[in-house]
């Protein structure tokens, strides 16, 4: 399966800024789009794949802070490099805690600027890696029965099966059906590969 | 001194003046006229006064006797004035005194027979006449006198009140002169303040604009980077792409303009230059304040609009003074609606001819308002409803617009937004 070509998004509400950052990242061959503002942004539809968001600051409605508090909470994970004016403690490090990738200060050089893209579509990249395969293997966990996530849990937990059968009261030769259903429908090659699969589900919904 | 000149008015007789020889000569240690005040009858010792009465007779008598021996004739109009002084000096019951030693020692002494206490039949009515005379010299003066008595008391204690209400009069003036004294010097202390708060708030002013100056300059700065670093990717690549690294190179090009048009207009506005009254088109005026403070109004999600009329009369002011009324007007503006978010945050500055060749200009936010207890105290220096206020921008604006012979006022409703509106009159006057 061929990977999706990245795109950056350039969002600021200076036209001039705007085409300047446009330029630059588009002389390096990146598929770069424009927005004027954040609320254009969010209207907008956005093609799947790699991406990253470089963002302004200090906008007119909503700010820069503004639009990536309402991604965090609708859970839309971008990467998003800032690019502000002036920008003062207080406000990177609010920027950072919420997970801003990169916080450049006006005039931005281009590299840096083409450094951070880069970076960001990398690690963009490697985010969606992960969820791909964090969704498989969901996918796979919740085709099993009940009864045979039951017994999942039991043989993670480290128990033979005489115990499960003890545990679940029922004969040591279903455990084994069962056991053999759930290895084959989870796709695990051993033992230990169930239980790395289970436990990576497990942090991914603990978060 | 003045008080002694006065009671010699009251004594126009030549008794009074006698008198006061005679005290004069009974107290050459003390100053005469302190003591006329106090001859008052009750305020000698009734000892003295009866000895002093009994000495005036006893003088008297003897001036008579003495003068009798070479002249013959007995000299007893000396009992008479011995009754005058006792009863002036020393009251009534001395004088009466005096009346009847002086009668007996005329009875005895000169009323033939001589040297007897008795009286010929022919001479009982001179004798009469002259114990008559005496009881109503006596009583005479001593009816004057205290008649001059109750006079003086009346005017001393008249004195000592107006010289009461005098002093009271006096301390009150100089608390008065001090309170005026204390205020003129409080004035000028305050006019010094405010001179040094204008400047304040003029840097202040300036300080707050620097963000927005910065922003300004940066903002531009940024493009031509930007572009600029593009440009030279366009013609790094390997066939470099020449419409693209002209366009950027143009972009680039249009950033620095607007970057140096920027320190123009903020060049304009910080220029020291002295206040001078020229021909001002107001429109101007906000059309360059509007564009200094578009930025803060952005960065605050606020859309400013302007609502200008065309041939605008032109007005007679310094146009920096101006521009900083308009902005603060504006950045007061903005600052009502930081904290609304239930509707939108719209800005209209408006310009409008009006009645009475007057030009105005109007601000109107739709912020937060003014409460109505506020209204009154909007313009006193000082007054802020900002934690970060000076309390200054109201007023030095109303003061500027005074000085250009204008009106500065507000209206307001709570939470639904206020107008801010000044009137200059036209640089010809009034138009037909």
């Amino acid at each position: 399966m061929k990977e999706a070509e990245p795109i950056v998004f350039v969002i600021d509400d200076d036209r001039m800024v705007r085409e300047g950052l446009q330029g630059v990242l588009r002389s390096v061959g990146l598929r770069v789009e424009t927005f004027a503002s954040a609320q254009g942004f969010l209207a907008a539809k956005r093609p799947d794949g790699p991406s990253c968001l470089v963002l302004d600051v200090r906008m007119p409605g909503l700010s820069g802070l503004d639009l990536q508090q309402q991604l965090s909470e609708s859970n839309i994970d971008i990467p998003i490099i800032f690019v502000t004016g002036h920008g003062d403690i207080p406000m990177s490090v609010q920027a950072m805690k919420e997970g801003a990738h990169e916080f450049l200060t006006k005039p931005v050089r281009g590299q840096d600027l083409l450094d951070a893209v880069q970076k960001a579509i990398a690690s963009d990249r490697g985010v969606r890696k992960e969820r791909a395969e964090l969704d498989e293997i969901r996918a796979r966990f919740d085709s099993l029965t009940p009864r045979e996530k039951e017994v999942l849990e039991l043989v993670v937990a480290g128990l033979l099966n005489k115990q499960i059968a003890d545990e679940l009261g029922t004969s040591e030769l279903t455990v084994k059906t069962h056991r053999a259903h759930v290895m084959e429908k989870t796709k695990a090659d051993s033992l230990a590969h169930l239980v790395r699969m289970s436990e990576r589900l497990k942090t991914a919904l603990r978060k | 001194m003045g008080s002694v000149r006065a009671r010699g008015d009251f004594r126009s007789s030549g008794e009074a003046i006698e008198a006061r020889s005679i005290k004069a000569a009974l107290h050459p240690e003390s100053p005469f006229e302190m003591h006329t005040i106090q001859a008052a009858p009750p305020k000698f010792g009734m000892l003295w006064r009866y000895t002093l009465a009994v000495a005036f007779v006893s003088i008297a008598l003897w001036l008579s006797l003495a003068l009798q021996a070479p002249f013959g004739n007995p000299f007893w109009f000396f009992f008479a004035i011995a009754v005058i002084l006792s009863t002036w000096f020393c009251g009534r019951g001395p004088g009466w005194v005096v009346v009847c030693v002086s009668c007996l020692a005329a009875l005895y002494f000169f009323i033939p027979p001589a040297h007897r206490l008795a009286v010929n039949e022919r001479d009982v009515p001179f004798f009469v006449t002259f114990v008559l005379c005496q009881m109503i010299a006596s009583w005479l003066i001593s009816w004057r006198r205290e008649t001059e008595d109750s006079l003086r008391r009346g005017r001393d204690e008249l004195e000592v009140r107006v010289a009461e209400r005098t002093a009271e009069l006096r301390s009150a003036n100089e608390a008065l002169l001090r309170q005026i004294e204390e205020q003129r010097r409080t004035e000028e202390a305050l006019q010094v303040a405010r001179a040094e708060l204008t400047r304040v708030a003029r840097i202040t002013t300036i300080g707050e604009l620097t963000a927005s100056i910065a922003h300004e300059v940066n903002q531009p700065l940024a493009a031509v980077v930007a572009n600029a670093d593009a440009c030279v990717a366009w013609l790094s690549h390997q066939h470099p792409n020449l419409a693209e690294a002209r366009a950027a190179a143009e972009r680039a090009t249009q950033g620095a303009t607007r970057a140096s048009e920027v320190i123009v207009r903020i060049r304009s506005l910080i220029n020291k230059a002295t206040p001078q009254k020229a021909r001002v088109q107001l429109n101007d005026v906000i059309r360059e304040t509007v564009a200094l403070t578009e930025g803060q109004a952005a960065r605050n999600g606020v859309s400013l609009v302007t609502e200008l009329e065309p041939d605008l009369p032109v007005v007679l002011g310094d146009s920096i003074q101006l521009q900083q009324v308009v902005l603060n007007l504006l950045m007061n503006g903005i600052e009502a609606m930081t904290s609304v978010n239930d509707k939108p945050r719209h800005l209209v500055i408006r310009s409008r001819s009006q009645d009475g060749g007057q030009v105005g200009v109007a601000v109107e936010d739709t912020g937060v308002g003014v409460k109505p207890e506020w209204m009154p105290r909007l313009f006193e220096p000082f007054f802020t409803t900002r934690s970060k206020g000076m309390g200054m921008g109201l007023p030095i604006s109303r003061s500027i617009v005074e000085a250009h012979g204008g009106k500065l006022w507000a209206e307001s409703t709570v939470s639904q937004g206020s107008t801010f509106q000044f009137t200059l009159p036209h640089a010809e006057g009034p138009r037909k």
